[in-house]
């Protein structure tokens, strides 16, 4: 089963001055893609912002299809954002809570993008706060039974993160499956995977940056 | 420059973007940024930028999904080095 990609990126950390730099940039975002920071786009997100909302979509992607070709490589621009369409009535907000999980994106103020990588297009959804920038990408544009969740933690060194992370997957997806046994692992290729009870194994993607976490998955109980 | 004198360089390169300094110090070929110095992968831009101006060199994209490996930078730079 194919499960979809995701990426966190904690705002804080980032390097505004080096993130204008063209030097950096272009190491990110193709020429066309330049082009996709147009006046509707400037006028809600600062251009540092639009960088690491492709880099978090291109990482996504990255992730996802990696599943596929355990070998891929990443070259972010060889990940092409070709359409970005900005959410209704915009406006930045700080994440200001300790958790924040859903199924889909109704309802929420989301970037939705188109994104190829040779012969794959994929579709992705991105929430924007004042602290971060957290994306998810999918094989289809359909998100309804798609799982995921953004966490603050206190403790930003890369091993905690990591088991906080998982902790906090666990701990959602029992709420939603009522599986009672769920663990951790990976498969042959490194690939986060969830065992549950019966044995099964399904693909999850985990991301952490500075002091944020964030897991997604595909899950339908029905 | 030798490639043992690159690996040197290097590792002041990539030292700001790694917390285990223990394995940073015993680098060799086969380490990767991401599983082994556990370098979140937001800053692989960084390290190529960084590493351009430490070797006055230009990386270009397509050669840039190289960096992930100790001894694929070692190459990279190392040719680069060459070129100029």
């Amino acid at each position: 089963m194919i499960s979809t990609g995701n990426d966190i990126v904690s705002l804080n950390a980032i390097n505004i001055t080096r993130t204008n730099d063209p030097r950096f940039y272009s190491k990110i975002l193709s020429t066309p893609e330049s082009k996709l920071y147009n006046k509707q786009v400037a006028a809600v997100i600062p251009f540092e912002n639009f960088v690491w909302l492709l880099w978090s979509i291109k990482e996504s992607a990255y992730k996802y299809l990696q599943r596929i070709t355990p070998d891929l490589l990443f070259t972010p621009v060889k990940f092409e954002v070709t359409q970005l369409h900005l959410p209704d009535a915009y406006r930045f907000i700080s994440f200001n809570k300790d958790q924040l999980s859903s199924v889909g994106f109704e309802g929420l103020s989301a970037f939705e993008a188109i994104i190829t990588f040779g012969a794959d297009t994929l579709y992705s959804r991105s929430i924007i706060y004042n602290e971060l920038i957290c994306t998810v990408v999918h094989t289809n544009k359909d998100f309804s039974n798609t799982h995921w969740g953004i966490k603050f933690i206190e403790d930003e060194e890369y091993t905690n993160q990591s088991s906080a992370v998982r902790e906090f997957l666990i701990e959602n997806l029992q709420k939603i499956s009522g599986f009672d046994k769920v663990a951790f692992s990976k498969d042959q290729h490194n690939i986060p995977v969830i065992i549950t009870g019966n044995s099964k194994t399904f693909p999850v993607s985990l991301s952490h940056h500075e002091h944020f976490i964030a897991y997604s998955f595909q899950y339908s109980s029905i | 420059m030798t490639r043992h004198e690159i690996l040197d360089e290097l590792k002041k390169v990539i030292a700001p973007y790694t917390t285990n300094k223990e394995m940073l110090a015993g680098i060799d070929d086969q380490t990767d940024l991401i599983r082994d110095l556990k370098i979140n992968s937001a800053n692989l831009v960084d390290i190529i930028i960084d590493a351009e101006a430490k070797y006055d060199i230009e990386i270009d994209y397509d050669v840039a999904d190289k960096m992930m490996i100790v001894g694929s930078c070692i190459d990279v730079i190392s040719e680069k080095v060459n070129e100029k």
